[in-house]
């Protein structure tokens, strides 16, 4: 898979502060990328520049073959973005914002009809078109802003915390969206995210923290790298478990021991097969990668 | 030039639609309307009568056709400049809920975006101004009419300069604003002051002679003098035709800000027009150039 976005060497400062320091990473094409950072790390600001709308301090961008600082134009007909709060005009109704922006991508007559015919299929809209957007429900807005972002088929899709306080079947519909594009169209999806989960299921993750990358790798590749195993046992006491002499957290009806990998999983497994009767292993999770990478706890938009 | 339209589009519903900001745009005319029906109509009535010379003997109608010239002008003039900040707060209210964003990851040019706040801020603007142009001269009909065709056309172009050059310096203001709370500063102080510098509420002439030639750098004084000179070139007409000595008159336009002097030298009309028509395009140059050159 060739790469579709390159940003190398990326700096960015506001005064004192730095925002973005020294960053490079690449996205593949298709691929579904996640950016995890607390409030401040450098999302933001790392999106708003390869948009055009900040300048970069120092630094090279190149979207899909275009380098930033000469096709700027070019770069911002490829991108749909899907901010964190809803931008759209709330006294106008959904079909007046999505025509005055589809106008603004240069698509408008029999062009923008169609085009609206598709995503308000897809989208699932066509009852609300005249609906003014101040008056909708979180959900619909969202499949608007969604709509909005998608209304000139770019080649990615840039989602900004995109589910932040939806709730869960509203957020379950945005990811159904969301993955039949990146299907049906091979869209590579840009996410900066607070959800762990989501992360979880990203192709490829990178957490910032303070304006550099901190870690980066496949999710599986970071729970490996940063977090071990975790084995919980069933079906035995509390005595049985302090033969393993590991370290073990009680809960509610097993023990849980975490060990540095598979194989030392395996490993004590077979040498005590008699304790390991009842159990199961699993991979830390990214709130445990999150926390070993940046020694801060991120759940849900809140740090802790 | 379709996503110029479009923009014009979207800002100008936008306008109408947010009922808050059409209000709030016709603040000022609404306080003169209500100072005029409850002294400022006896003011200029009684001023005008003690003014008369001796021996002159002036119709009511006479009369309340000057004041009710007088009172259109000052409407008309504050109208242009300050419905024009209060629609041109857009601007602002699309950096405040995120919306200018939207519009610049879009590969529209700043030029373009802010052309499209500036012509859909004058559109707005002048049909408010335009329908207000209309119910003035209806009003002067039932008062007093005296005004000729020739004027007509005259303060229909003394409103639209006035409203572009309003819709230009409030572009450059706006532009710096960012927050709601700047918002409603920036509108309290036009909708309080312009009033005054104007000459709407009072004339420049009675203000203090430094006072008076810091406004005759102003711009929109010569607008308002402008529109004033023709709302009430008919009432003056008919003053010469009834035996009013040019002296007179003169000191009549003198004390109601018909002629403006710049440090003692009376500006011509045709001067005026240029001071206004070169400030609209000096501004307009500048908005755009900031705009163009905005970028964090």
């Amino acid at each position: 898979m060739s790469n579709i976005i390159e940003i190398s060497n990326l700096s960015k400062s506001f005064g004192e502060v730095k925002a973005v320091q020294d960053l490079s990473f690449k996205v593949k094409r298709g691929e579904l990328f996640a950016f995890l950072g607390l409030n401040g790390a450098g999302k933001s600001t790392t999106i708003s520049i390869m948009c055009g709308q900040l300048k970069k301090d120092s630094g090279k961008i190149v979207v899909d073959g275009a380098d930033l600082d000469k096709s700027v134009d070019k770069i911002k007909s490829e991108l749909g973005v899907v901010f964190q709060n809803s931008v759209l005009d709330k006294s106008l109704s959904v079909y007046d914002n999505l025509k005055s922006r589809a106008a603004l991508y240069g698509i408008s007559g029999n062009a923008f009809k169609d085009r609206l015919n598709e995503l308000s299929e897809l989208l699932e809209f066509n009852g609300i078109l005249k609906r003014q957007v101040g008056k909708l429900s979180g959900g619909q807005r969202r499949r608007i802003d969604i709509a909005r972002a998608l209304l000139h088929k770019p080649k990615i899709l840039i989602l900004d915390e995109p589910t932040t306080g939806l709730d869960p079947q509203t957020r379950k519909t945005v990811w159904n969206v969301v993955s039949q594009l990146r299907h049906q169209e091979n869209m590579t999806v840009f996410l900066t995210t607070h959800y762990m989960e989501e992360a979880a299921d990203a192709d490829y993750v990178i957490i910032l923290d303070s304006g550099k990358i901190s870690a980066q790798g496949t999710p599986l590749q970071l729970k490996n790298t940063y977090t071990g195993d975790f084995i919980t046992l069933y079906s035995i006491t509390e005595e049985q478990v302090s033969l393993l002499d590991k370290p073990y957290e009680v809960i509610r009806d097993a023990y849980r021991i975490a060990v540095p990998s598979t194989a030392d999983a395996t490993k004590l497994i077979t040498k005590y097969p008699d304790i390991f009767t009842d159990f199961e292993i699993t991979k830390g999770k990214m709130d445990d990668v999150f926390l070993a990478v940046t020694g801060k706890r991120l759940t849900g938009g809140e740090t802790k | 030039m379709s996503s110029l339209s479009a923009l014009i589009r979207r800002n100008t519903k936008l306008f109408f639609k947010d009922k808050g900001m059409f209000f709030t745009s016709l603040i000022t005319p609404i306080i003169l309307l209500v100072l005029y029906a409850t002294f400022l109509a006896n003011v200029f009535r009684s001023s005008f009568v003690d003014a008369l010379p001796k021996g002159f003997n002036v119709s009511d109608g006479v009369i309340d056709g000057l004041v009710g010239s007088q009172l259109i002008s000052s409407l008309l003039a504050v109208c242009c400049v300050t419905v024009a900040f209060m629609s041109n707060m857009l601007m602002v209210q699309d950096k405040v809920t995120g919306a200018l964003s939207d519009l610049t990851i879009t590969p529209v040019k700043r030029s373009t975006l802010a052309l499209g706040y500036y012509i859909s801020t004058a559109v707005s603007t002048l049909i408010i101004c335009f329908i207000a142009v209309g119910a003035g001269l209806i009003y002067l009909a039932n008062v007093g009419w005296y005004m000729s065709v020739s004027d007509i056309p005259l303060i229909f172009i003394d409103v639209f300069l006035l409203v572009m050059f309003g819709t230009a310096l409030s572009s450059i203001i706006n532009f710096f604003l960012s927050s709601q709370g700047q918002i409603s500063a920036v509108g309290t102080i036009i909708s309080a002051g312009y009033g005054f510098i104007c000459g709407a509420y009072m004339p420049i002439s009675s203000f203090s002679e430094g006072l008076q030639n810091v406004l005759s750098f102003l711009p929109g004084t010569y607008g308002t003098a402008l529109i004033r000179n023709h709302t009430m070139n008919g009432v003056f007409n008919e003053l010469s035709d009834i035996g009013f000595p040019s002296e007179v008159i003169e000191n009549i336009k003198d004390g109601i800000d018909c002629n403006i002097y710049f440090f003692g030298d009376k500006v011509e009309e045709s001067t005026m027009y240029l001071i206004l028509g070169g400030s609209v395009v000096a501004l307009v140059a500048i908005y755009i150039i900031i705009n163009v050159l905005k970028r964090k």
